[in-house]
């Protein structure tokens, strides 16, 4: 019964991380119909931001988070145009162009990261690393729970903004359809630009959690990648709301299967469950998906 | 669209191309009666694995800089300098082969000092039968590169499950009827699985009781194995992975409040890197390394191990692990059968078949250990003499503690801070 409750509290943690990570890049294939193969890149970099914050200037990740989200929104906001651009060019295939646009993007931050930071895997501490809470025959390490009521937090932000601020709407109008938004009066390239420096710095922010977490090098890029797109698959491409539902199970499916049936199937299973959604519920769990 | 050549073009063209080939030819020439002896490297110089490369480097070179002082190596009385050459397998495979391809069509070496990793080596190795040129791996460490039978490539470090197994017996005979029950996890991938398969082998072999043997994804959370090592509570823990495996595996333990009483990893906790970005939580941490500075081995290029040590950290500005040991010994290996074939480079394809069979009947110390190459089996040519050595982490340091001929210092167990 122990180990139980453990596993699903394990499962419950590890499912918000996967929250955190593919809020933005859900949110972003809502407004500008990109699947951004850079997500794991913004993880991967905000990771290294907070890594750099905390050797150089001594800054604890839960403090240089703001400074991340602030940087890497700048940073989104200037490349969300470009982005903009070739997603809505006349050329033939804008779709794949994008995407290619975004693998590319990827491949230059994992150089980039090799070469300012080497191979060599980085620990990011903070002054709740390696500090946990026990409640009876559970341990719940704070990080992992920060993790999580971050994951809550900006999913709510995420629902206050879309639904409750007149960018919101435009955004929603934007998602909707891009024309007749525009014609509303709505600057589709701005809210495009301002929607994508949003995602990544979120996305950055997630990173600086899970290098305290984990650890950072330049080949994690990769995995996070993957993980923000089973995520949104299962949620249903473009729906925030699911992102919840969907990173809840997928974190509780790993965990579950991890600890009952053998750790090296735990993805076998996670990844097959994805293929049977693929098959009979493409709109993922709650159907809003494109 | 066709573009029309001018026949000035054409002129100039040919002339500049035979005066190349005239121009060229002598140093071809000059290349293959040179009175050296040609040895490639083939290495990740660039990529993921360029630091590990260059580690590889850094010891071939050592050892060719040492020998080229003494005028080179000494064959029937008259001494050949060596002539280093490089290939950059850019940390890939398919690079690799190119590269070990050039070196032996293009710079014409007579020998082959083998890649970092044990991926390029099995591109390479392949290349080097081929052409019938020898090639001594001074790093690859996985027992697939030995599973082939290979004829031309000889292998310094044993291979990994010889390694982790041997390091698991040395342990529990150093710790007694202290340890009881081990578990042994690792990462689902070759290299690390071997690692793994290694531990559960050298578990099997002790009266260790084996609790748990368990392989995860790479790209799995570790939350979940941990909390079930801290429900089945071993004695030992071993794991096979790499040095970043190795650092979420100890900040997960330590977020679940779990910590067993040893914790064997492999060679990646043995790296500066390790150490530095675990800090405390590294304390008390076991590894394995084929070689330490404080093993008693000797030969006369060297010295001793220490003096190596030594030689190195002013060459190079650091201490070397055992994979730059290794690779300095490789030289040693082939200065030995050069000596015993007795032959004068350049080599002729026969000459280095006869080269690789001298090879293959290496039996020497040196400041790396015994060398002497297996000659059948599942290990066939990699050298199964050395014994491998536990090592602990203690305040930032890696102090080997045992066996007890290679021990500087009590092994701390239970490790600082067990649950």
């Amino acid at each position: 019964m122990d180990l139980f409750l453990q596993t699903i509290i394990n499962g419950v943690l590890i499912g918000g991380i996967l929250i955190s990570l593919t809020i933005g890049f859900q949110l972003t294939f809502g407004v500008l119909h990109v699947i951004d193969f850079a997500v794991g890149g913004w993880v991967m970099l905000g990771g290294y931001a907070a890594y750099w914050l905390v050797e150089l200037a001594g800054i604890d990740p839960f403090i240089s988070i703001f400074l991340v989200f602030a940087l890497f929104a700048l940073i989104g906001g200037a490349i969300g145009p470009l982005i903009y651009h070739v997603r809505t060019s006349r050329y033939a295939r804008p779709d794949l162009m994008a995407l290619a646009f975004t693998f590319g993007l990827f491949l230059l931050m994992r150089g980039g990261a090799l070469w300012l930071w080497s191979y060599n895997s980085r620990n990011v501490e903070s002054v709740f690393s390696g500090e946990f809470l026990t409640l009876g025959p559970v341990t719940i390490p704070l990080l992992r729970l920060s993790a999580f009521l971050m994951a809550i937090v900006i999913c709510l932000g995420v629902f206050v903004l879309l639904y409750r601020t007149r960018f919101g709407m435009a955004v929603r109008a934007v998602a909707q359809n891009r024309d007749h938004a525009g014609l509303m009066g709505v600057n589709v390239k701005r809210v495009s630009a301002y929607v994508y420096g949003l995602y990544t710095g979120i996305t950055a922010s997630a990173g600086v959690l899970i290098a305290t977490i984990y650890s950072v090098n330049p080949s994690v890029g990769i995995r996070y990648t993957l993980f923000a797109f089973f995520v949104a698959v299962l949620a249903g491409l473009g729906s925030v709301g699911g992102v919840l539902i969907a990173g809840l199970a997928l974190g509780l499916m790993e965990s579950i299967v991890s600890t009952y049936i053998g750790t090296r199937y735990s993805l076998l299973v996670v990844f097959g469950v994805l293929f049977l959604v693929l098959l009979v519920a493409p709109k993922g769990v709650l159907g809003r998906g494109i | 669209m066709a573009r029309k050549i001018s026949r000035r073009a054409l002129l100039q063209g040919t002339v500049l191309g035979s005066s190349a080939m005239v121009l060229g030819a002598p140093s071809v020439f000059a290349q293959a009666s040179e009175k050296v002896i040609r040895c490639g490297v083939v290495t990740s110089l660039s990529g993921d694995n360029r630091f590990g490369g260059n580690l590889t480097r850094r010891g071939y070179d050592l050892w060719a800089e040492e020998i080229n002082k003494l005028g080179g190596i000494e064959i029937a009385g008259e001494r050949y300098p060596v002539k280093m050459f490089y290939g950059d397998a850019q940390s890939r495979p398919a690079s690799g082969a190119d590269a070990a391809v050039r070196l032996i069509i293009q710079d014409k070496v007579d020998v082959l000092f083998g890649p970092y990793t044990s991926g390029v080596t099995l591109a390479v190795q392949p290349i080097s039968a081929k052409y019938q040129v020898p090639m001594i791996s001074g790093s690859a460490e996985s027992p697939n590169v030995w599973l082939p039978k290979p004829a031309f490539n000889f292998g310094m470090i044993p291979a990994v499950d010889l390694t982790s197994g041997d390091s698991i017996k040395v342990l529990a005979e150093s710790l007694g009827s202290k340890a009881k029950t081990a578990a042994v996890v690792g990462v689902d991938e070759p290299f690390s699985k071997e690692t793994a398969e290694g531990f559960r082998n050298g578990v099997q072999k002790t009266n260790l009781e084996l609790l748990r043997y368990e392989l995860f994804p790479a790209n799995a959370d570790l939350t979940p194995v941990i909390s079930k090592l801290k429900a089945d509570n071993p004695d030992i823990v071993a794991v096979g992975g790499h040095e970043s495996v190795f650092i979420n595996f100890v900040n997960a333990a330590v977020s679940l409040d779990y910590r067993p009483k040893a914790l064997i990893m492999h060679y990646g906790v043995t790296s500066a890197a390790f150490i530095s970005q675990l800090g405390e939580k590294a304390n008390g941490v076991l590894g394995v390394s084929v070689w330490t500075a404080g093993l008693p081995y000797r030969d006369d290029l060297f010295g001793t191990a220490s003096d190596y040590s030594e030689l190195s950290f002013a060459r190079w500005g650091t201490h070397p692990d055992y994979t730059e040991a290794g690779c300095s010994a490789s030289g040693l290996v082939l200065q030995d059968a050069a000596r015993r074939l007795g032959k004068a480079p350049p080599w002729d394809q026969k000459t280095r078949v006869e080269l690789a069979k001298a090879i293959a009947d290496t039996d020497i110390e040196t400041f790396y250990g015994p060398v002497a190459f297996a000659k059948d089996g599942d290990h066939f040519h990699n050298n199964i003499k050395p014994v491998p050595v536990v090592v602990q982490i203690k305040d930032g340091k890696v102090v080997p503690v045992a066996p007890s001929n290679a021990s500087e210092g009590d092994l701390l167990y239970p490790m600082p801070g067990a649950t």
